[in-house]
């Protein structure tokens, strides 16, 4: 399977072993990213770091896990609860008198998106490669929702991300 | 008895405390991760909590989803991109996620009264509807967001009886920090060393600014 190596700056204690091991120079960039472009997925960085900041990503994907009907009509019903939440956490936030109130509330909206991305994760959205996501954004770039819809940005993911799995 | 904390599991236990937590005042709170009395349930009832919810079907049509879905939706694909390192295909979705959230119509009723209820709505139907649909599946993935999300959703309402019970009082000279990996938020001054619900470390906290210093 093909695969190409990347670097989690967070873990990485700049021991450098990646620059003396790497066959074509893909480790010796500025910005500490891998070049992705000379990378041949050797896996040499990855198996020589000593701080376990490089790990290996395959460049297809596996299909994501299928979900039945029944779940995904039960989570897409309790995400439109929570988006209506946090587009309320929103408002209460913006017209709070109180520090108390405009903090607590925004932390409720960020809280509140961050577990609404969790189960439309779960909902069949775990993959951008996936075919959900795919008839998602072919739909969005054929008929844009409105007239600011940025079309060219669903256009531009269609391109460059391939999908993996028949279009649901 | 044993009262058991819905969010972190910390066991009250009235034998050793030498006191029944019935007594315990109304402001007392999770002294593991802060969350209300209220958020507490007896031992036995934890068990019973398990129980399938009667199955509601619902139309899942796509037509159907609202653009706060559609942002959260576009906004999840973001995160998957930024995971695998993609980092224009994550800088694109967010576009899209931004345009979805500046399409979201306002919210005439809004007031924390009415965001209380939706909160408590979820807690009693929302999670036991998709969990026993989950179980009837065997689908664990869905199940697991399922456990974090229903204990999210619990510090939430804790958060929110708190804030109608006593007003901002104790939100003052402290910080409000919300877990970026799972979204649970807590009060204090430093965030928790390893987070309650998903157990990431203190440094996945982000601390939720105020206005003035935004």
């Amino acid at each position: 399977m093909k695969q190409r190596a990347v670097r989690n700056l967070r873990l990485c204690t700049k021991d450098c072993l990646c620059l003396y091991v790497c066959p074509v120079g893909a480790a010796d960039t500025e910005n500490s990213i891998i070049d992705t472009e000379k990378c041949t997925g050797c896996g040499m960085c990855a198996q020589a770091c000593p701080s376990g900041a490089i790990s290996m990503v395959p460049e297809e994907y596996p299909p994501q896990q299928p979900k039945a009907e029944k779940v995904t009509a039960a989570a897409f019903a309790l995400a439109e609860s929570k988006a209506r939440q946090e587009t309320m956490a929103r408002q209460i936030a913006e017209n709070a008198d109180s520090d108390g109130l405009y903090r607590l509330m925004t932390a409720m909206a960020k809280s509140i998106r961050l577990v609404n991305e969790d189960i439309l994760r779960e909902s069949g959205y775990m993959l951008p490669q996936s075919g959900n996501a795919h008839a998602l954004l072919r739909r969005m770039a054929e008929e844009p929702p409105s007239a600011q819809f940025p079309s060219e940005a669903a256009k531009r993911l269609l391109k460059l991300i391939p999908c993996n799995e028949k279009e649901g | 008895m044993k009262y058991v904390c819905s969010v972190c599991g910390y066991i009250f236990d009235e034998v050793k405390e030498g006191k029944p937590f019935s007594g315990l005042p109304e402001v007392w709170a999770c002294p593991w991760c802060g969350a209300a009395k209220a958020a507490f349930v007896p031992e036995k009832a934890a068990a019973e909590k398990q129980e399938p919810a009667a199955p509601v079907y619902l139309d899942e049509d796509m037509e159907q989803l609202s653009p706060g879905v559609l942002s959260a939706l576009c906004s999840n694909l973001a995160r998957g991109c930024e995971k695998q390192y993609k980092d224009e295909e994550s800088a694109l979705f967010l576009q899209l996620a931004d345009f979805f959230a500046s399409a979201v119509p306002a919210v005439p009723d809004a007031g924390t009264e009415k965001l209380a209820e939706l909160i408590e709505c979820d807690l009693k139907s929302g999670y036991p509807l998709l969990r026993s649909e989950a179980a009837a599946e065997g689908d664990r993935g869905t199940l697991r967001i399922c456990t974090w999300g229903e204990k999210v959703t619990n510090i939430l309402n804790s958060l929110m009886l708190r804030y109608r019970a006593e007003g901002d009082a104790f939100l003052q000279n402290t910080q409000i920090w919300v877990c970026t990996v799972c979204g649970f938020i807590y009060v204090g001054s430093n965030p928790p060393e390893l987070c309650p619900v998903c157990k990431v470390p203190a440094w996945k906290f982000e601390k939720v600014e105020g206005r003035t210093s935004a």
